[in-house]
């Protein structure tokens, strides 16, 4: 063996134990171009490797991104987008960008760097003229797209004229959909036809189709949102904020879905798809897009294979881990990053290419305090100390630690759970709250613990906290907070009866 | 350009046939050969009812109560606007809206463009303007579509053929080249200021199918598959944007030089001699100056500085275009602090 593969073999040893989050992950600050109001309403990488950033008042830029993060040379690619919110360069020279009104491209037909031609490509919804109606999108892997087509505010006004079809029931409420298949997603196949796909949501700010092919998407935290919800997207389903349904051919015509669902829970209940996992909104206040960790383990392979959900409102990024049981998805939200210099608005975010870095546009204008501009997290190797992931088992969870497990005692877990029923009422509380105990603890293995829980049941969010935990060398444990929806528990029929 | 925001652009080589980025300004502006195109919702100056033929019709809705979710006392007003229209600036020669619902000019206007700042907000805190965020124009107002166009094609009125559908556009040199299809045939439409009228912009209407394409009668020639044309108005309106509350409490140069820049004077006045839209305005104070149409050079006191900004049509300088500069109604302290500004550049900085 040549003396420096001993180094190297040793570096790892040595780092294994336990680092800093902060040295295993760098932020940077990248400087749009001076003067340009740095409100990032889309970013995507072409596979050309040009990073392009869409601001929200209307220019797209582009730069080749390099190390130093003062000195990335942006130049504008094209202009004129109305509050573009989402963006995706499907071939070099190519990019299509949603705004308020359609899914425009715009393409650079003689090569000059700047797109001189502007198509529509979709825009089968409608556009009130309220400020709120803002729209994005993503691949579905098979040269077609989602499209998320956000409600209206009751911040704000109608016009007069709209664009598309205006419905009075659609405009009631706090968020509303008083136009066509607002609070949808909608589907674009690869020959151009538009499908609805999925009603119900207030403000899926982000959509994102992985490479298993799977859609997911958050939803703004609101009336019929009591907290974050991070929903796996089905043709067909109901997520749960009404208004969107006047905009369903199998709504009756004569029906307010407001003030129906509002007077009988129980039949929203039964209509509506739940999120796969539930994020407090002291976790989380207002999902933006997801993304996946990469699986080669190029952003760490501790996190690899897990989301991202970044909070608009909060300096932070949260890490969501799914399974399946029973054939439903579920599972463990807790921090990747959480403050650390991070900005509010966090809004979209792309990998480079070479799965390293992770780029996070950031945006609140028009929303809240301003909070803008565009940071870079990059991966610099090493292994944080902390739980990478919590899998269910049929009398608790399972937790697997990025290095040896700690010191850990029964005592050393604190756990409850709680239940949220959406209503009209913007926001929401924990329902059914209860404290669990931890009453057995086992190694499985040199990572893994399992826990087993009293009063375990089905169809709850269970809150597990590790407040003083220590790795054996004293570092901190890098989140001590997790949260895990339950829909259903391994090889158990039990149902717990509360309005989940 | 002169203000700091633009000049600190200067530093930044942009590809030649790009656009100015957009800043924090809230008064951006194009030129005659970099024109600016915005997708926004822009305001409704009045169009008429019938001018609306492919859009939705909104109605009042009852007032909501969020935290009881139900309906209280009262009811919503829908504003007026256009929800998905393209604003197309040439600098002061020219403004237009093409409401990609209609497919059509739906006004145009001269002297400036839209005032963002209800939408974008200001740059600090950066919130729109709560119930009244529609952008508003800035300038001389001259042409508002009617609701039956005066184009003919094969004989019937374009606002006859039905399903106007929105393609997208080409930048032709950078100047927005519209296409739509409307009963069963494809157009193209390109917009140009016309400088040798006042209120006036030409229009050329092209199809690449084998039809008439007329205006002001039915009859045509098939061959001419194409109609340019100029069209002048008259004032309709004047505008000046969203009207601003600058707090000026006294008289003084620098709260001129915070109204020349907040009021979007620096978008077209340099005050170090350059050339803009329109004349630098350094050593214009007691200078003899001339005027258009006339031989006898003016005075550039007080009272014509004066006139210039409350009445920029009784006196043209030479060699501008007249209507390029709206009329300013403000109060007689910023008025009075205007000129104080403008007498203190005199000689240049
Ligand atoms: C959209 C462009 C534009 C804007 C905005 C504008 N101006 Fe002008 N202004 C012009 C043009 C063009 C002229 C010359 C033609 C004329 O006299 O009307 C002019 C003329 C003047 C003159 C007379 C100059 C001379 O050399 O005789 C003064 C003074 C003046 N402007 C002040 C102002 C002030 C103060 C403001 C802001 C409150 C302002 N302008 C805003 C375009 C503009």
């Amino acid at each position: 063996m040549k003396l420096s593969s001993i180094l190297t073999l040793l570096a790892v040893v040595a780092t294994a134990s336990a680092d800093d989050y902060t040295k295993c992950y760098q932020l940077d600050d990248i400087a749009l171009p001076n003067g340009v109001p740095p409100e990032v309403g889309g970013l995507t990488f072409s596979s050309d490797g040009w990073l392009y950033v869409c601001l929200r008042r209307s220019d797209v830029f582009r730069a080749k991104p390099g190390e130093d993060p003062k000195a990335f040379d942006w130049k504008l690619f094209a202009s004129g987008f109305h509050n573009g919110c989402g963006i995706y360069s499907p071939e070099p020279g190519k990019i299509l960008v949603t705004q308020m009104s359609d899914l425009t491209s715009a393409t650079d037909t003689d090569g000059d760097g700047v797109a001189d031609q502007y198509r529509i490509v979709a825009d089968d919804w409608g556009l009130s003229g309220n400020y709120h109606e803002t729209n994005t999108f993503c691949p579905d892997g098979k040269g077609g797209y989602f499209l998320a087509i956000g409600t209206a505010s009751h911040n704000g006004s109608v016009f007069e004229h709209t664009k598309g079809e205006y419905s009075v029931f659609g405009r009631r409420g706090r968020n509303f959909s008083s136009v066509k298949n607002r609070g949808w997603i909608l589907h674009l196949d690869k020959n151009g036809v538009i499908t609805p796909w999925a009603s119900g949501f207030r403000m899926a700010n982000g959509i994102y189709t992985d490479p298993d092919g799977e859609t997911w998407s958050g939803d703004n935290q609101g009336d019929w949102k009591p907290v974050t919800p991070f929903y796996h997207i089905e043709k067909g389903n109901f997520y749960g904020h009404p208004s969107s349904l006047v905009w369903d051919k199998n709504w009756p015509k004569d029906k307010d879905p407001l003030l129906t669902y509002r007077n009988d829970l129980d039949a929203y209940n039964k209509h509506r798809t739940e999120a796969a996992v539930l994020v407090p909104y002291t976790v989380c206040r207002s999902a933006s897009e997801p993304i996946m960790i990469p699986r080669n383990g190029s952003f760490g392979a501790h996190y690899a294979g897990q989301y991202i959900l970044p909070d608009n409102n909060g300096t932070r990024l949260c890490r969501i881990m799914v399974e399946k049981v029973d054939g439903v998805y579920q599972g463990m939200v807790t921090y990747l990053q959480n403050g650390g210099g991070l900005r509010s608005g966090n809004n979209r975010v792309a990998f480079s290419p070479d799965g390293k870095s992770l780029y996070v546009g950031q945006t609140v204008r028009g929303w809240g305090a301003p909070a803008e501009g565009l940071q870079r997290i990059t991966y610099k190797g090493g292994t944080p100390f902390d739980i990478s992931t919590i899998h269910i088992t049929p009398d608790g969870f399972r937790l697997t630690f990025t290095g040896d497990i700690p010191d850990l005692s029964a005592n050393s877990f604190q756990v409850s759970s709680a239940t949220y029923q959406p209503t009209w009422v913007y926001g929401g509380v924990a329902q059914n709250k209860q404290k669990h105990s931890v009453n057995k603890l086992a190694k499985t293995d040199e990572h893994t613990v399992a826990i087993s829980i009293t009063d375990f049941v089905p169809e709850k969010v269970y809150e597990i906290k590790l407040p003083d935990l220590k790795a054996a060398d004293g570092s901190l444990l890098n989140n001590n907070i997790f949260h895990y929806t339950v829909h259903k528990i391994p090889g158990a029929s039990k149902r717990s009866g509360l309005p989940f | 350009m002169k203000n700091p925001a633009h000049a600190l652009f200067l530093l930044f080589a942009l590809p030649i046939s790009a656009g100015e980025p957009i800043t924090y300004d809230n008064l951006p502006l194009g030129s005659e050969s970099k024109p600016l195109l915005l997708s926004t919702y822009m305001p409704d100056p009045g169009l008429d009812e019938a001018y609306f033929a492919h859009h939705g019709k909104s109605a009042k809705s009852p007032k909501y109560n969020p935290g009881t979710g139900k309906d209280i006392p009262g009811e919503y007003d829908p504003i007026k606007g256009l929800p998905a229209s393209l604003g197309v600036s040439f600098g002061p020669a020219l403004s237009y809206a093409f409401d990609t619902v209609e497919c059509r000019i739906a006004y145009a206007w001269q002297g400036g463009f839209l005032d963002m700042y209800p939408y974008w907000g200001d740059p600090v805190r950066g919130s729109r303007q709560s119930y009244d965020y529609v952008p508003q124009l800035v300038g001389i107002l001259f042409h508002k579509a009617n609701p039956m166009s005066e184009i003919f094609v094969d004989g019937k009125r374009l606002t006859d053929l039905d399903h106007p559908k929105f393609v997208g556009y080409n930048l032709e040199n950078g100047t927005p080249a519209f296409l739509f299809s409307r009963g069963g045939h494809e157009f193209k439409l390109k917009v140009t200021p016309n400088t040798k009228t006042p209120l006036s912009f030409s229009f050329t209407l092209s199809s690449p199918d084998k039809i008439a394409i007329t205006y002001d009668t039915p009859n045509g020639d098939r061959t001419t598959n194409t109609l340019t044309r100029t069209v002048t108005g008259t004032a309709l309106g004047n505008f000046q944007g969203f009207p601003r509350d600058m707090k000026i409490k006294e008289a003084s140069v620098a709260n001129g030089r915070k109204l020349f820049d907040g009021l979007g004077c620096s978008a077209c006045h340099s005050v170090d001699g350059s050339l803009g839209h329109g004349p630098s305005l350094a050593g214009l104070y007691g200078s003899k100056r001339p005027i258009e149409g006339t031989q006898e050079l003016v005075h550039a006191d007080e009272a014509y500085i004066l006139e210039s900004i409350k009445n920029p049509g009784a006196k043209t300088a030479k060699g501008f275009p007249p209507n390029y500069m709206p009329p300013y109604i403000l109060k007689d302290l910023e008025y009075q602090s205007l000129v104080l500004y403008i007498k203190s550049v005199a000689k240049g900085q």
